[in-house]
Order: structure tokens, then sequence, then C-alpha cells
């Protein structure tokens, strides 16, 4: 559960990227967040990976415990959040990015594999859960070859590959279709999907108005830094 | 159980020194520099200090009689010394023995003494031991005193120059030290400085998967690690060449120096370098990343 209370952000420079903005996201929930440019959305995707911290108000994260790594439930207060506490933090939360943000010079595998290793899962769970992941987002064939041999299709899907790897309860995806051909797009988005259907809470921000009306859900609307418009359906909900 | 593998740390702090040759080569290069003069200058101290030592256990002093001075009077003397408190033993040596020892000494110039043999420019000495090493001055002012004596020959005096120059080295090194090993610090700080930057992409991923702040970081601890002890192993085979050819050139000409061999303190000087190579390093590598890394 993702809870903004009366959430604001003011960045040194004076520019009010968010401007009280209350929204919560329940547990299994898909959201599109959609906006212009500078409507304030790349804003609230820093605010919940804690890349930015709020002026005021807070950002609560609820996650629940996960059978499968035995992970505790926890309870992040963002605005509270310790700087030593921030990696933990984002194990819990699982992002794609729109320039996917792959190593270059390591193998799709390795790509997934590192996000494993970095939270110091053994070997012998590394080796037998990537191929399992990558399974999922239809990489199977793909494992040995680098970024550069693939399509950007394929490098988004590798990225959601890693998002997914030590299994968040939260995938957060920024712009996930903003560099890849249309029917590529369709392709990710169904992957988001189907990932949801797994039961994960799935956030995509992004202002591409033909997908959002596609797939029909949870959209919140920004503008000017406040949420004006929150309801089920397409972009003009 | 979750556990991180020493290889990943290791492989990529080898990437990193790789990667900035140029920079790598220079941080060991002044490191090992800095430690090549530390080590000269250490093992000069333990030189003089070896002979000092040497100088302190002949615990003797020369002292040269009057040259008007009768058998008599001489034998005057020689009573008056003995009553001198710290004088633990006097030995006379007339101005005949000291030429046959001159002659001894110098055999080769045996035809100038043949010149002098009538007119001996050479006095009568005593040399005098003493028991107290700390009470030498007053024994000499003693001595001085003594009617009869022309020139006291004190080896203290010469001890305590001896300690004056090496106390100036001492502080000279100190400076030295200082300076170079912040010259150090600042180049390690930029060698891995510039293998941050070169990563910059990683580290910023490496953070968005939830690394902790010792993941990111300890490669880089590695790499400055990795250049102390590059830098100590280099230093160390440099300092041994140095001082060995040194010590080969010195044997000639400088007999009388008691010389250390490097065989005897050559695992201390390893040690050392190591133990500042791998502070050092680290020192470097901690100061970059804790400026470079914020989370």
């Amino acid at each position: 559960m993702i809870e903004f209370r009366d959430v604001k952000k003011v960045y040194p420079n004076g520019t009010v990227a968010l401007d009280g903005v209350s929204l919560k996201i329940n547990d299994g929930e898909f959201v599109f967040i959609v906006g212009e440019s500078g409507a304030g959305k790349t804003t609230l995707t820093k605010l919940l990976l804690r890349e930015e911290k709020a002026s005021s108000g807070s950002i609560i994260v609820r996650s629940n415990r996960d059978e499968e790594t035995a992970k505790k439930p926890a309870v992040y207060d963002l605005s509270k959040i310790s700087d030593f506490k921030v990696p933990h933090y984002r194990r819990e939360i699982g992002v794609v990015f729109q320039d996917f943000r792959l190593f270059p010079n390591k193998t799709v595998f390795e790509n997934v594999a590192f996000a494993m290793q970095v939270v110091g899962e053994p070997t012998k769970i590394i080796k037998r859960r990537v191929p399992a992941i990558l399974n999922i987002v239809n990489l199977t064939e793909k494992s040995g070859s680098y970024p550069s041999q693939l399509s950007g299709g394929e490098q988004q899907r590798v990225a959601l590959a890693r998002a997914l790897a030590n299994n968040p309860q939260i995938i957060i995806a920024d712009e996930p279709t903003g560099n890849i051909d249309p029917k590529m797009s369709l392709e990710i988005m169904n992957l988001l999907v189907k990932i949801h259907k797994r039961g994960k809470t799935v956030i995509v921000v992004t202002h591409e108005k033909d997908l959002v009306d596609y797939f029909q859900q949870r959209v919140v609307k920004i503008q000017g830094g406040k949420v004006i418009s929150d309801g089920v359906g397409g972009m003009n909900v | 159980m979750k556990r991180y593998r020493l290889t990943y740390f290791l492989g990529q702090s080898f990437k990193g020194l790789w990667r900035n040759g140029i920079m790598t080569l220079a941080s060991i290069t002044v490191l090992m520099s800095c430690l090549v003069v530390m080590g000269s200058f250490v093992l000069l101290i333990l030189n003089i200090d070896e002979n000092l030592e040497k100088l302190g256990l002949l615990n003797e002093i020369v002292v040269f009689v009057d040259d008007t001075k009768t058998d008599e009077e001489v034998e005057e003397i020689h009573k008056e010394l003995e009553k001198i408190p710290n004088v633990a033993e006097i030995t006379f040596i007339s101005k005949e023995q000291a030429l046959e020892e001159e002659k001894e000494k110098y055999k080769e110039y045996s035809g100038l003494y043949e010149l002098v043999e009538g007119d001996n420019p050479l006095r009568d000495s005593f040399v005098i031991k003493y028991e107290d090493n700390s009470a030498v001055q007053p024994l000499v002012d003693n001595i001085s005193r003594t009617d009869g004596i022309a020139k006291v020959n004190n080896r203290a005096d010469l001890a305590t120059s001896i300690e004056n120059i090496k106390n100036g080295i001492s502080h000279v090194l100190i400076w030295f030290m200082t300076i170079l090993f912040v010259v150090s610090i600042f180049v390690i700080i930029n060698t891995i400085k510039l293998a941050v930057h070169s990563r910059r992409a990683e580290i910023s991923i490496m953070r968005y998967i939830g690394a902790t702040n010792w993941f990111v970081i300890l490669p880089f601890i590695f790499e400055g690690i990795f250049i102390g002890i590059i830098s100590s192993v280099f230093a160390f085979f440099i300092q041994w060449y140095i001082y060995g050819y040194v010590v080969t050139e010195m044997a000639g000409t400088l007999d009388f120096l008691s010389i250390i061999t490097f065989d005897s303190i050559g695992h201390y000087v390893a040690l050392a370098f190591l133990g500042i190579g791998i502070v050092t390093g680290i020192i470097g590598s901690t100061i970059s990343t804790r400026k470079h890394l914020k989370a």
C-alpha cells in the first residue's frame, strides 16, 4: 500500500513540482499516472523512489510478507527514513525506466542476476530464479545476448525482468514505452498486466493516451503539481 | 542466507584499476617514491644510531699533555687525573708510542715519518675510560681544569654532533614524509574519483536496485588497497637495490662505520611499507568515495 498525504515538493530554485498531493494506491492495484511534461509525474516517481524528499506532507509505503523470499512485512515513512535504510526500501520496489538502464557489458542473464547479487542472494538461488524470470518476459532464448544485440522492446523486457528479480511487491514503470515502437509498447504493457495479475502493484507513469485508453485501468491525472482527476477508465476519465 | 562474493569486489577493483591505467600508474609511482624516500631516511637514521651506540660503547676521552711538561710532571698529571670522579681506567701513551702506532697505521708513508724521527711532533696522551655515560661533561670540565693538559679530545662531543645531525635529519624526514603522504593521498583520491566517475551510470543503476552504500563503495576501497600493496612491493625491491648499492659503494671507503645489513631489517621494511601503503590507500579511497558517492 502506498499513501501520499498532502505532499508538497518545492525545489531549491523555488519551482513547486507537487502541491498538496494526496493519493492512496492499494496492494495489487494497476494505476496509470498521467499528465503533460512538467506536470509533476517525474517528481512523484522520484519521491516514491526516495531520490528526493518531500518538502512537506508524508509518503507511507507498506509492504506485506513475501512467502517466496520469506521477507518480513515493513512500513516505510519516506519523509523520516534514514539514508542507511533507503537501499533496503528500494528492494521493495522494482523500477523500469524509459532508457532501460541496463549494464551494456553484461549479458541478459547477468543483468538480471546482478540485481540479486546486489542484495546478497546465493548463487544457487540466482541460477534457479533468473531463468524463471526470463521465462515470464519471454527472453529465455536471449539469455546469453548483450543489450546491444537486442531490440528496444527486448531491452525493456530485460529491464522488467531485472525489476522482478527480487520479487518486489511494487513495480514502477517510468515511461516504459517511450523509446520503443507501438507494437513493442503493447507487448510491454501486456507484460505489465501479466505481472499485475500475479499480485503485484503496478504503477505506470506515461503520457501515451492510446495505451491508457486501451487498458482501461485506474488513471490518476496530474496537472500543475496537483491531482486533477482519479478514476477508472481512459485518459479523459 | 544472504552473502556477498569477495570475487565480485576484487574483480570490480581490478577492472577499475585497469580502466584508469594512467592514474593508477601515477598513484603507484607517487606512493612508491614516498615509501622509498621514507625508507632511505629511516635506514640512514638507524645506521647513525648504530654508530652512535658504537661510539658510546668506547666510553673514552683522549687527553693530550702540554709538550713542555717533563716526565715527572706527566707522572703528576697522571695522579691528578686518577683522582677525578667517574674515571675508570687511565692508559698512558707516550709520544714515542704514538709515533710508532702512526707508522704502523700508515706503512706506505713510512718515509715521511723518518723525516720527523728526531723531532717528534706528537704529544704524550692519556686515554681515559669512564663509567657513567650521562656525566661526561663534568668529567671533561674537570680534566680541562687539570694543570698541564693541552687538549681534550672528547668523543662525547662527536656523539652530540652526530646526534644533532640525526635530529636534523629526523625533522626533515617528518616534513618530507608529511608532504609526500599528502601528495600520495591526493593522487589516490583523484584516481578513485576518476574510477567513480567512469562508473557513475552503473552506480546509479545499483542504487535503484537497492545496493547498499558499502556494496557500492567496497570495490573502490579495494582499489586503494591494491594501489598500496603494489606500491609497497615495488618500493621494497627498489629500497633493497638502493641500500645494497650504497653499502657496497661505502664498504671500500668508510671501513670504520658499522653498517646494518638489509637481511637483518628487510622483513621490518617489508611490513612497514605494506602497512603504510595499505593505510594510505584506504585513507585516499575512503575520502574519495565519501566525497563523491553520497546516497
